[in-house]
């Protein structure tokens, strides 16, 4: 029965491209974790980014969905079954360009998710047109003149939208990114991870040897303290997050931002008003027993008894 | 026996309280009821009203002729007062109101009603309209208002502006007490309604103040009820129907007429279940999530139904048009999700609180590529609550969205049922080909001889979807004759579904075989069944109703034998194009003779479908209905 085995897709990226950083260290931070894959979700947008499900060379579940609605099915999985570890791998234009009001809706919901930000600059599969966090007056490869937009900063916008952890890496440091997506893979509440993706093929200017040289650890900072401990740091510590979230040039950090396990997660807040949220996973509730419903409806009948 | 009541009053004012507690005492004597709910698209301010028809039989339509008017305003009169066709409650506060007076009052409606009492020679005021209904044989009926309140003030001793609360009581308890019913059934409905003690008391004296002033017109004979009643609008009976179906999850964004079904679910989100392992009574919780818009809700709803959970989302048009996508790709992934579609008036924003029939067809294309889709449209609210289990049912079964059609004209109408209609203990739920697989690897888009694969969900094996083209494993494939196979065994689920699902069960048939068929669908079906009995009734003219409940699969072969030998087909519905007429002509090659049509935004009433008929009997090609303000 060979057709039943799983495997992977063979994988189709560019040579060289940032994203084979990016999922490496995916699939390094689940192993090490020791997640259960069966349990593990990954969703994805369009575009060279949202192949990742498919290029995974360790069985797992991948939902490759629409263009900009990653987050979307993500919360639909984690709230009807908040028992599986979901993931949302997505492009700089999935999620900034059209997909930006999900990016900043599902900020006010914390729920228990991580998106990782696969920011090339560029719309790589539709063949190099500029990103949202291509900077105004750029011009990269393909674009037949100077951006005139103005760039998002993913960071930024995370924070002011609610993210509770929020963090940059570089697709090739495996190493240190693959930490930041086992503290995040661990944690209860919504996590972003920007991840500097180079695409060789259409960004000619967010090379490998520009961020070779410029990126640099946070954690190197004598005394970078991304952490809200108490309700009253959050401020302070937001806006140190934002500010340093600003620094780009010579020098770009890495690393985490901003880190708040304070604010309760969608998951806990949906539980706080129906307790039986905790000990029935919706997905699961047996709502058939022999070909019959097993609610019980009397009481709503009675609402409406005349 | 039959009685069709109404009160108008300005949005916001406690109209929708008022009909309420008219009808719960009135349901309470045995009455069915049958009511409709007219609002604008605004908050406070404009005129809004209640339809009423009492019925000693079951109710299922409203009539556009009232033999009660109950206002307080000018406004009220100037929109109603021709329809009325025996009592008018009006305020002599207001008689010497000016047309032009009244400020929230359309300019359309204002030259309209203007020109019609200036050709009466009548004055432009309420007291013009007043003379108007007198001249037609209709019995006006002061209320001074004012008074009461005053009496109700002293009463209570509470400042005037509080005691003002109890004018819509008054306008009820004048109706009530012109019908000569018991007085303790008012007096208890209002005590079920009104909890907090001033208003409460400040109700019942102005109920004993109108009791002691009004002499009964009508003596109904009182029904009684042997049977367990209920009162349910169309959000609540498809909410219902939902939640009794296994609603596990439900995302919406706000949307009239939509939302009311959200907002009720999430109100009542956890519900009770036996545990079929323990026999034990346990709650279960039904997630809500207000999405930040339609593409997110589809998506949601969807993303959750690959999870197992039963789930599902409800819009309107402007909504639905979002969703196209997403509804694509519930399709190429073979996705059990279910969407309440309440149609309103479009296109764009249109009529956001009137009622349409005009997205038939949208629902019907809706997305691009082809992918099966389940059409079901619902006529009334025992319908509305079936269906609502319906379509989870057939959604698992097939694998495949499935679209729940229900019209603002039954979201925001309410009939009174008996709980058995409802037929509890014969719904059944069908999960199709779920299952949990022995082996990891599973191929979730095996290929099969009725082109559904057995389903497992996320979590329970390891698994690929994607919009993209793909193979039996869900990994992208572009490959030719692959494409040709899962293209064909996705399509292949609509013929399925069209050999399993009775078409017995995708129409209804009302009356015996004739020459004369009308055909029809959705919420007209009340009007259009009550036309015909009256009809019949006078002429002795036979009619066949034909009403269409799955568009999709279409149930062909049936209406085609249905449709073959009648010599008059008249196509009832609330749109411009006849678009069920339309899809009827591509699938059986049978035209209806004749339409009778409505897209003004109020729903059909018996009184004006049957004039319609009538039209359409003589030779009337397309009649086009106007009735309603
Ligand atoms: C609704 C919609 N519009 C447009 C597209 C075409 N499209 C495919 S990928 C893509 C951009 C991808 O850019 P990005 O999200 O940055 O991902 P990358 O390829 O760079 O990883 C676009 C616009 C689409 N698939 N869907
Ligand atoms: S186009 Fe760029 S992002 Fe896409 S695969 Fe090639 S290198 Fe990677
Ligand atoms: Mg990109």
């Amino acid at each position: 029965m060979a057709e039943l085995e799983w495997k992977p897709l063979w994988n189709d990226w560019c040579p060289g491209c940032g994203n084979f950083g990016i999922l490496n260290a995916e699939q390094l931070a689940i192993q090490e974790l020791g997640l259960d894959t069966k349990k593990l979700v990954i969703v994805s947008g369009i575009g060279c980014s949202g192949k990742t499900p498919h290029f995974f060379r360790i069985p797992i579940t991948g939902v490759h969905t629409l263009h900009g609605r990653a987050i979307t099915f993500a919360t639909g999985i984690k709230l009807s079954n908040p028992s599986l570890t979901v993931i949302v791998n997505g492009g700089d234009g999935d999620l900034l360009g059209i997909g930006v009001g999900h990016f900043v809706s599902v900020g006010r919901r914390n729920v228990s998710l991580t998106v990782i930000l696969h920011n090339n600059g560029v719309y790589g599969l539709t063949k190099g047109q500029a990103s949202p966090t291509l900077k105004r007056g750029l011009k990269t490869k393909s674009l037949p003149r100077p951006n005139i937009n103005d760039d998002v900063n993913p960071i930024t916008l995370a924070i002011s939208s609610g993210y509770t952890f929020v963090a940059r890496g570089y697709a090739y440091d495996v190493k240190h990114l693959k930490e930041l997506m086992k503290m995040a893979f661990s944690r209860k509440g919504l996590s972003l991870i920007e991840v500097l993706q180079p695409c060789p093929t259409y960004n000619d200017i967010f090379t490998k040897e520009y961020f070779d040289k410029r990126v640099y650890k946070l954690d190197n900072l004598p005394d970078w303290d991304p952490v809200v401990r108490r309700e009253e740091e959050k401020g302070e510590k937001m806006s140190k997050a934002i500010l340093k979230s600003m620094e780009w040039g010579e020098r770009i950090p890495i690393g985490v931002f901003y880190r708040n396990d304070l604010v309760p997660s969608f998951e806990e807040r949906i539980a706080e008003s129906a307790k039986s949220y905790k000990e029935v996973i919706p997905a699961k509730a047996r709502i058939e027993a022999n070909g019959s419903p097993t609610t019980i409806i009397e009481d709503i009948l009675k609402e409406k008894e005349v | 026996m039959r009685i069709s009541w109404m009160i108008g009053g300005a949005q916001g004012s406690g109209i929708d309280t008022s009909a309420n507690v008219f009808g719960n005492a009135l349901a309470s004597l045995g009455f069915y009821i049958y009511g409709n709910r007219e609002y604008y698209s605004n908050i406070k301010g404009r005129h809004s009203y209640f339809n009423l028809t009492i019925s000693d039989v079951r109710a299922r339509s409203i009539s556009n002729k009232v033999d009660i008017l109950a206002s307080f305003d000018a406004e009220t009169v100037f929109h109603h007062f021709t329809d009325v066709t025996r009592i008018a409650i009006y305020n002599t506060d207001v008689v010497n109101t000016s047309l032009y007076n009244v400020q929230s009052i359309e300019p359309e409606v204002a030259e309209r009603v203007g020109k019609l009492l200036e050709e009466k020679g009548l004055e432009k005021s309420v007291s013009g309209a007043l003379k108007y209904m007198e001249s037609n044989g209709v019995k006006l009926i002061p209320v001074n208002y004012d008074e009461v309140t005053k009496e109700v003030a002293a009463k209570l001793k509470v400042p005037l502006s509080v005691a003002e609360r109890a004018k819509n009581t008054t306008a009820i308890a004048v109706s009530y007490a012109l019908l000569g019913l018991p007085k303790e059934n008012l007096t208890r409905a209002i005590e079920r309604t009104f909890k907090q003690e001033t208003f409460l008391k400040l109700n019942e004296i102005a109920v004993e103040t109108v009791f002691s002033l009004v002499r009964p017109e009508f003596s109904l004979p009182i029904p009684g009820k042997a049977k367990r009643r209920i009162q349910v609008d169309g959000n609540t009976a498809v909410a219902m129907g939902k939640i009794y179906g296994g609603l596990e999850f439900q995302s919406y964004y706000p949307i009239t007429p939509a939302s009311d079904e959200s907002t009720y679910i999430e109100a009542h989100q956890e519900v009770w279940y036996e545990d079929p392992k323990t026999g034990d009574k346990r709650k279960r919780t039904i997630v809500v999530v207000q999405a930040e818009d339609e593409l997110a809700a589809i998506n949601m709803a969807t993303a959750a139904a690959l999870t197992g959970a039963r789930s599902a989302t409800a819009t309107s048009g402007p909504g639905f048009s979002l969703m196209a996508e997403g509804l694509g790709w519930a399709g190429m992934n073979e996705v059990p999700v279910v969407v309440t579609f309440y149609m309103r008036g479009g296109p764009s924003t249109g009529l956001p609180t009137r009622t349409s029939q005009a997205d038939l067809k949208f629902a019907l294309n809706v997305g691009h590529g082809e992918f099966p889709k389940i059409v079901i449209a619902s006529g009334d609210h025992v319908e509305a609550f079936q269906d609502a289990v319906l379509a989870f049912n057939l959604a698992e079964k097939y694998q495949t969205p499935v679209i729940h059609l229900v019209e603002k004209a039954l979201a925001n109408a309410y009939s009174i049922i008996d709980v058995e209609e409802l037929g509890l203990e014969k719904i059944k739920i069908d999960r199709g080909k779920l299952i949990t697989p022995s082996d990891h690897f599973y191929q979730r888009f095996a290929f099969t001889e009725d082109g559904i694969s057995p389903r497992a969900v996320l979590g329970d094996a390891f698994m690929y979807y994607t919009g993209d083209e793909h193979n039996v494993l869900g990994h992208i494939s572009e490959e030719p004759v692959n494409r040709t196979k899962m293209y064909q065994k996705r399509m292949k689920k609509l013929e399925t579904a069209d050999r399993e699902i009775p078409e017995e069960e995708r129409i209804k048939l009302f009356g015996e075989d004739s020459r004369v068929a009308v055909i029809t669908w959705g919420s007209p079906k009340g009007a259009v069944l009550d036309a015909i009995d009256e009809l019949e009734r006078r002429g002795g003219l036979k009619v066949q109703v034909i009403q269409l409940r799955i568009f999709s699969p279409f149930p062909s072969r049936l209406l085609k034998k249905l449709l073959e030998d009648k010599e008059v087909i008249i196509d009832v519905e609330g749109n411009y194009e006849g678009q069920a007429g339309e899809i009827v002509k591509e699938k059986t090659g049978i035209e209806p003779t004749h339409y009778v049509l409505k897209w003004n935004g109020r729903p059909m009433a018996r009184d004006e479908v049957e004039e319609g008929l009538l039209k359409a009997l003589n030779g009337e090609r397309r009649v086009v209905l106007n009735g309603g303000a």
